[in-house]
């Protein structure tokens, strides 16, 4: 990234102002079935300034970092923020400081992998694949390689760096069963570089023979039956309920737009044994997936604690929302492009362990299902929530059974919560997607095993 | 460089000096003035600048791509060495390829610039309207956006096409809410050329925010059964998105795709007819230049039930042996039936009006399952209550052959124009 002194523009700030250089690093590499469909590799850099005048905010934002258009986008962004200060007449008000100094950088210390080094990865675990799974009909493995570097100065005096790199490694593999095609897909990766992730291909040897025995079995699975059942969501999943069905609910804005999170505070939300937290940057001594040091406000990050055991003790918040509801902002404002503004995101929420083992969880149910990948997920502003499930096994009594096809949950989250009866003493988090609410953006899950009555679909 | 044509033609030159066999470029430049609405308040203007520089070359059918949002001559210069690179790099695949030599042509539609003045004063008179006809709903946030994209395409084939559109999109995000009682959150999509009439006169605008303001009043209920759907046009375009995606270039080259075998042949009820009208002037959205090079064409890729066009790309054709499409889909528009919405509701003994469906992702084999929000219970021909907590399930091939009518009547949302469908033979299930 163009390395800029941004501090040398804090003279032209005439009202709050935040001023960001940021590049955003994409590598892809797709193969199909032993063909290279994707090669490629994409930077978008730029700088931003956003300024906020009697309630309003304005934002600009342009590609070409140099001392005349930094110049361009702060005016810009005072401009916009004055035009609907005028027309709105706010009384307007101050937004809460938080300020800091950070710097903190993932770059790999190892030598980098060429392309073709890469490529030459990408094909050795196609084939693998081809060689030794014979009843695979179709793989497909795409490598995304995100690195998102920033820099951010504030008027009221942070100073923030940060390089902050992702690498996932998604798989796919179908079979076929009675002349349908089934799938089963799992994305293997985190925080890191390609270095510090995928040293050589044997990393994955392991996990992907897993991958095929659970396709295989999956292939030969039954629909589940629908309606409430028991389950154990494993931690994949407990992850996915605490990010969109939870966590979504109490983020502030959500909060201001009607969320039911809103009237529960301090009330009892959840069964005692769950404890649910937003972690900014370190988790039980670990790194967390998406560390967040100092958001995009510049404000230093904290965890929130969302649910206390049982209880909802707090919400997440940016400046402004600290401001409206008289509160400390967490650290939780972050924008994915250099043309984004920030907004409210999570970073990387999980419920925390308990102290059951799994394997007495399953023992403990007589009619129901493990649950163990999910596809993509939703909730709403209810708690209501919905998730495919990929892959799980029926229980009967308290023995894991035969696989399941694909299928989709769904409740109440706040009413599920509720029924949850233990939670496994382990925890595994998960950085495989993207969180999307106007921008995306990559969040952490994670989790351990839940046990607790939730509605399946079935066929 | 300041002109973008002279950018194009001197990165496909750098591209072939370098040694790439083949190449092209695509120049976009971006504008979008966004103005947003937070918690039922103004509360944002935005105007973003971005350039994309995309770069292909391909090197004894080993193919890089380079993407970057810089167009000096030095980052330009950078940027075809790495395609070069990645070239190199790669494995040969005969299906790769670029356009070949067209006829030079310049499209253009849409204003050069925003009305920001009458921007705001839509946005005003929109939350004077919500705030007075429904006084329980929360606008959680809107967004009316200007953007306006120049786009340029060369290639080392002679291609040379260029293109400049714009459009207003508006998109309203609300919840209501009694006492503690809320209903879920529901969305509006529409997109226009000219901001001449109301916002919430708009597309579904504003049905969706008055059913927002029942839902708070949703019901669930314990029981399971096959029954009708009725697919509102706010919905159906999931369900249109998901059939594509089986037509599309990954599912057809993997093999997998439910509709491979199907090209001429019935995969829908014959009252079904569906385009991809990237060029209509009925739409404010569409392109005129498809992301493989080409200029766009209208086409019908379903025909009174009849699969006539897969959407597959120059990549995608030469893989599978199979015609490349003449666009690549979006701007769908389905025609109209020959009954009302009213007929279609009182013909349905049990069933649900699915008016947003929150489903996982299709399994490979069409499968599909989800949870239907903001939905209404049908019975004895009368829409009853809306519904929470009620999940359907179907398979997709199923879906288009128990479609029982569709309806004259259809919605222009500026990206699509769609009717409602009514399906049967859908299993539908409460907790």
């Amino acid at each position: 990234m163009v390395a800029v002194e941004l501090g040398t523009y804090t003279d032209l700030f005439s009202e709050y102002t935040e001023l960001r250089v940021q590049e955003n690093r994409i590598m892809n590499v797709t193969v199909v079935n032993g063909d290279v469909m994707g090669n490629s590799r994409s930077t978008g850099s730029g700088v931003s300034a956003r300024t906020f005048s009697k309630g309003t905010w304005g934002f600009a934002s342009n590609p070409v970092i140099d001392d005349e258009n930094i110049r361009k986008v702060i005016g810009a962004a005072t401009r916009n923020s004055q035009f609907l200060a005028g027309r709105e007449k706010r009384t307007g008000y101050t937004l809460p400081s938080s300020p800091g100094r950070s710097s903190e950088d993932f770059s790999t210390k190892k030598k980098r992998f060429s392309q073709k080094e890469i490529i030459e990865f990408m094909m050795e675990i196609d084939g693998r694949i081809d060689e030794k799974y014979s009843r695979v009909v179709s793989r497909t493995s795409v490598l995304q390689l995100l690195d998102m570097e920033k820099s951010l100065v504030t008027s009221d005096g942070s100073s923030v760096y940060s390089m902050i790199p992702r690498t996932l490694l998604y798989i796919s593999l179908s079979t076929e069963h009675d002349g349908e095609p089934v799938q089963l897909f799992n994305a293997y990766g985190s925080l890191g570089q390609f270095e510090d992730l995928f040293l050589t291909p044997e990393v994955l040897y392991g996990r992907l023979d897993e991958h095929y025995e659970h396709l295989i079995r999956k292939a030969e699975g039954v629909h589940p039956d629908s309606g409430m059942k028991e389950c154990i969501l494993d931690a994949d999943l407990a992850g996915i309920l605490s990010h969109e069905a939870i966590g979504h609910t109490t983020e502030a804005d959500i909060v201001r737009g009607g969320s039911v999170a809103g009237d529960y505070m301090d009330q009892q939300v959840a069964s005692p044994l769950v404890t649910l937290v937003d972690f900014a940057n370190r988790a039980l001594g670990e790194i967390c997936p998406v560390p967040v040091f100092m958001d995009d406000e510049g404000t230093v990050a904290e965890d929130a604690v969302l649910i206390d055991n049982g209880i909802l003790k707090r919400f997440m918040h940016n400046k402004e929302s600290a401001a409206y509801f008289d509160a400390r902002p967490t650290g939780n404002a972050r924008a994915y492009k250099f043309s984004d503004e920030p907004i409210i995101r999570m970073r990387n929420t999980a419920i925390l362990p308990g102290k059951s083992k799994l394997e007495d969880m399953i023992a403990s149910v007589d009619d129901g299902y493990y649950l163990m990948k999910p596809s993509n997920g939703q909730a709403d502003s209810t708690s209501e929530f919905m998730f495919g499930v990929v892959q799980g096994y029926e229980i009967k009594k308290g023995r894991l059974g035969r696989a399941i096809r694909d299928t989709t949950i769904s409740g109440v989250a706040f009413d599920m919560l509720k029924t949850v009866t233990a939670v496994s003493d382990d925890m595994k988090w998960t950085n495989g997607g993207m969180c999307g609410k106007k921008q995306p953006i990559p969040v952490g899950m994670g989790g351990p095993a839940v046990k607790c009555r939730i509605n399946i679909g079935g066929k | 460089m300041k002109d973008r044509k002279d950018i194009t033609e001197y990165c496909v030159e750098a591209l072939q000096k370098a040694g790439l066999q083949k190449s092209e470029c695509f120049l976009h430049d971006t504008r979008k003035d966004e103005l947003n609405v937070d918690s039922g308040e103004i509360s944002l203007l935005r105007t973003t600048d971005d350039t994309s520089l995309i770069l292909n070359g391909i090197l004894d059918n080993k193919k890089g791509t380079i993407s970057i949002n810089k167009i000096d001559r030095q980052s330009i210069d950078d940027a075809v060495k790495k395609v070069l690179d990645l070239a190199e790099s790669s494995e040969a695949d005969s299906a790769n390829d670029i356009s070949p030599m067209q006829p030079p042509a310049v499209f253009e539609k849409g204003a050069q610039a925003p009305d920001l003045d009458l921007m705001y004063t839509r946005m005003k008179d929109f939350l004077k309207y919500s705030s007075e006809h429904y006084p329980s709903l929360i606008l959680e946030q809107a967004i009316l956006d200007f953007t306006n994209i120049n786009k340029y395409y060369r290639n080392s084939n002679g291609a040379d096409l260029q293109s400049r559109r714009s459009s207003y999109s508006f998109v309203p995000m609300f919840t209501s809410k009694e006492g503690t009682e809320i209903s879920s959150f529901n969305y509006a999509t529409f997109s226009t050329t000219e901001l001449d009439r109301n916002l919430h006169e708009c597309g579904t605008i504003d049905i969706l925010m008055k059913q927002s303001t029942e839902q708070v009043r949703s019901r669930e209920f314990q029981d399971k059964f096959d029954g009708d759907i009725i697919i509102t046009p706010d919905c159906l375009g999931t369900f249109i998105y998901m059939i594509a995606m089986y037509l599309s270039d990954y599912p057809m080259i993997k093999g997998t795709s439910i509709f491979k075998d199907s090209l001429g042949s019935e995969i829908a009820d014959p009252q079904l007819t569906l385009h991809s009208r990237p060029l209509s002037d009925e739409l404010a959205e569409g392109y005129f230049i498809t992301g493989d090079g080409f200029t766009a064409e209208n086409s019908t890729i379903i025909s009174k039930g009849v699969l006539n066009s897969f959407i597959l790309s120059l990549y995608g054709a030469n893989k599978t042996g199979r015609t490349r499409a003449v666009n690549r889909g979006n701007a769908y528009v389905v025609d109209p039936g020959a009954h009302t919405v009213d007929e279609m509701t009182g013909s349905v003994e049990r069933g649900i009006l699915l008016c947003r469906f929150s489903g996982g992702r299709p399994s490979e084999n069409g499968d599909f399952s989800g949870v239907a929000k903001n939905s209404y219970y049908i019975e004895n021909g009368e829409i009853k209550y809306p519904v929470k907590e009620i999940m359907i399930s179907g398979n997709l091939k199923n879906l288009l052959g128990n479609i029982k009518r569709i309806s004259r009547e259809r919605v222009n949302f500026g990206d699509t124009i769609l009717p409602w469908i009514q399906v049967g033979d859908t299993a539908i299930f409460g907790k």
